[in-house]
């Protein structure tokens, strides 16, 4: 695969710059040498010297396989316990009603993951560490303590998501969850990069189990021949359904996760339209896995006493049993294992790649144990600390699901600001900056998710609260017109000249060593920015406070 | 905690032409990635004339000091500096005699009119380079 050198010089008199030279390879950020080499995909492999041109349709074929990976992963794992019962919830108890919001959500989604591919590939830096260096330790310090928080919640519903699959099938929870945490664990454990993305995409491949689920429920569906159902949920209930929707499919562990995920597997800035590629696979992978279940769920129960009787995952299984058959509800409840299983290696790993990312220490699928024991100790520990939890009896696993949500609504447009001020950093990205289109999108998208975030935190601690549809649409258009014009004006003044940098240069553009950056330029767009967050964030600490003294009161 | 000494205290024991095997290769290769990045060799030369404390070196070299602290960590998790107390204050110091050995030997071959700070325990030139009979 590797062009010789041999061969470069045998060409005569004339002088070959060999490939395996190319400037692009070096990314100099790194925090962990084993983040430099050839990359060892799950189907395939390429050379750290092997930067040429891919000329054929083969090569390129080649080429994709062996870099795909992080994209799919985690989108495949945004379908994990908490996105799969909340789409059989909007089946279940809204029919097909709410399709379209989860096709948007899926442009919404690759346009985040988008990014933080490129900041990774271009950085070499995890997305912790970047926060840390260009927002100072505070900010840094509260993105870490945050993800840290909500990342253990969702682990625990993660694993939530396993016993009550696997308990379809009769297994009990104080065999499978141990059984599926000793899997977790013992995954990485070895260092082999390729392994573990073998074992990641087996259980993407077995996702697609919801694609026969459909088909299932559509074929009974058509026998049954009911009229469509004539009973409608009252309205504020409904807002809450679509920000829980939301909600739960966009979350901060998918940024952190892809971007350190592509810094381990030595994806450098020449890989990019690669990585872009992987993050579009992905992202259809979970739309067509999310509006399989969700439309299951519509097709099995519109028009019969189960519509609008959501109650959970587990009982989903059981009623589809009932509705559609014993297949619809084993196929029911592996996605929903598989989704779990996925999301707690992915939810795990993004905690342990950041912690090694801020503490300086040595954190990569490549090393086994003996080699980065902070790193795979602490995804040890994780994993099993979110088992424990759900096999304690009598733990609240509601009140778990609700704070997780809750953290998360406070935690992702505070991921998201800073993420859309990074893809707007020159000093970071260079070149490969946000274009101006992106960024209307991007701020549009950001803006939006901070409204419905808002909401749902007082949605979720105040269950009263009438949020009606004009609540809702109002603040959002008016959050994706200031969103859209802030991304105007996010993007940066070009240094004269740069429109003219030819493609080569661009490709092979990396962030230089990160301490040695100019500090990041103050902006207008900066500060109203991280102005908005510090708003936004006390916004929500007051509801918090005012829904715990409420509770003191009321007790 | 990666110990250092072993692979030369074999090396010198156990025959001079033992070829290292291909762990001890990977720890050498991962400490001579820790040496890789300029700030850490600014921070391991300013250590060179003796410990000092975070603030000392972010002084010397006119770094953040939060990049000065993560290059710090960064030595420490390859066993390249340690940590001591000092009173209330937390001082970094070179961990051994390899590592200034290494670092002098290294800026020599770079630079070989290169002579190290003023006052500094240079082990360059004595029993230091490990080959002396």
């Amino acid at each position: 695969m590797t062009p010789s050198p041999e061969r470069g010089h045998s060409a005569g008199s004339r002088t070959i710059t060999p490939a395996w030279f190319a400037p692009s390879a070096d990314r100099r950020s790194l925090l962990d040498r084993a983040h430099r080499g050839d990359i060892m995909g799950a189907l395939g492999r390429v050379p750290s010297g092997d930067t040429g041109p891919r000329r054929t349709l083969r090569r390129r074929i080649t080429t994709l396989l062996a870099i795909a990976g992080p994209g799919v992963v985690v989108l495949v794992a945004d379908n994990d316990a908490g996105g799969i019962s909340t789409y059989a919830q909007a089946g279940q108890d809204y029919g097909l009603r709410f399709l379209w919001l989860l096709l948007i959500l899926a442009g919404a989604l690759f346009v985040n993951q988008e990014m933080v591919g490129r900041l990774g590939a271009v950085t070499g830096a995890g997305h912790a560490r970047l926060i840390y260096e260009r927002f100072g330790r505070r900010w840094g310090a509260f993105a870490l303590g945050d993800l840290l928080m909500v990342n253990f919640l969702v682990i625990v519903t993660e694993f939530t998501g396993i016993a009550l699959g696997l308990g379809y099938f009769g297994v009990s929870r104080y065999l499978s969850v141990p059984l599926a945490a000793l899997t977790l664990i013992a995954l990485p454990v070895t260092g082999s990069f390729s392994r573990w993305e073998r074992a990641m995409y087996v259980l993407v491949a077995a996702s697609l189990a919801a694609i026969p689920l459909v088909v299932i429920a559509g074929q009974h569906r058509a026998l049954r021949a009911v009229p469509a159902a004539q009973f409608h949920p009252p309205a504020e209930s409904t807002v809450l359904v679509v920000i829980a929707l939301i909600g739960t499919t966009v979350a901060p562990w998918q940024l952190f996760f892809q971007q350190s995920n592509v810094v381990d597997k030595r994806i450098t800035a020449r890989w990019l339209p690669y990585e872009r590629a992987d993050t579009i696979i992905g992202t259809l992978l979970f739309a067509v896995g999310a509006v399989a279940v969700l439309a299951a769920c519509a097709l099995a129960f519109s028009g019969t006493v189960l519509h609008g009787a959501f109650l959970d995952a587990g009982t989903v299984a059981d009623d589809l049993r009932r509705r559609a058959g014993e297949w619809a509800g084993a196929f029911f409840a592996v996605a929903l294992i598989n989704g779990s299983v996925l999301g707690a290696g992915a939810v795990t790993l993004s905690t342990s790649y950041a912690i090694g990312d801020v503490a300086g220490t040595r954190h990569s699928l490549h090393r086994p144990w003996r080699a980065a024991r902070t790193f795979h100790g602490s995804y040890a520990a994780f994993v099993a600390l979110g088992a424990a939890i759900v096999l304690i009896p009598g733990v609240p696993l509601g009140i778990v699901t609700t704070g997780a949500q809750v953290i998360a609504g406070v935690l992702l447009p505070s991921a998201l600001v800073f993420l859309l001020l990074l893809c707007n950093d020159a000093d970071v990205l260079g070149p490969r900056v946000n274009p101006r289109w992106l960024n209307v999108i991007a701020g549009s998208v950001v803006a939006i998710f901070l409204v419905l975030s808002g909401l749902l935190v007082c949605g979720t601690l105040f269950p009263g609260l009438k949020i009606g549809w004009l609540v809702t649409i109002l603040p959002l258009i008016g959050a994706a017109v200031t969103g859209g014009a802030f991304g105007l004006r996010l993007s940066p003044a070009r240094p004269a000249g740069a429109r003219g940098v030819s493609v080569a240069v661009t490709s092979a553009w990396t962030m230089p060593s990160i301490e040695t950056l100019p500090p990041p330029r103050s902006s207008w767009a900066r500060t109203s920015g991280l102005v908005a967050l510090r708003v936004y964030l006390l916004l929500a600490t007051v509801v918090v406070i005012v829904k715990v003294i409420r509770l003191i009161v009321g007790l | 905690m990666t110990r250092p000494r072993e692979g030369l205290a074999r090396t010198g024991q156990e025959g001079r032409g033992a070829r290292p095997d291909e762990a001890l290769a990977e720890r050498l290769a991962d400490t001579m990635f820790a040496l890789s990045t300029p700030s850490r060799v600014l921070i391991l030369g300013c250590l060179l004339g003796g410990p000092r404390s975070v603030g000392d070196i972010t002084e010397m070299l006119g770094m953040e000091q939060s990049a000065v602290s993560h290059q710090l960590r960064v030595l420490r998790e390859h066993s390249l500096v340690r940590a001591e107390r000092a009173g209330r204050r937390r001082l970094y110091a070179i961990f051994d005699d390899h590592v200034s050995v290494l670092l002098y030997a290294g800026l020599r071959h770079v630079d070989p009119a290169w002579s190290g700070p003023a006052g500094a325990v240079g082990p360059v030139g004595e029993e230091g380079l490990g080959g002396a009979p």
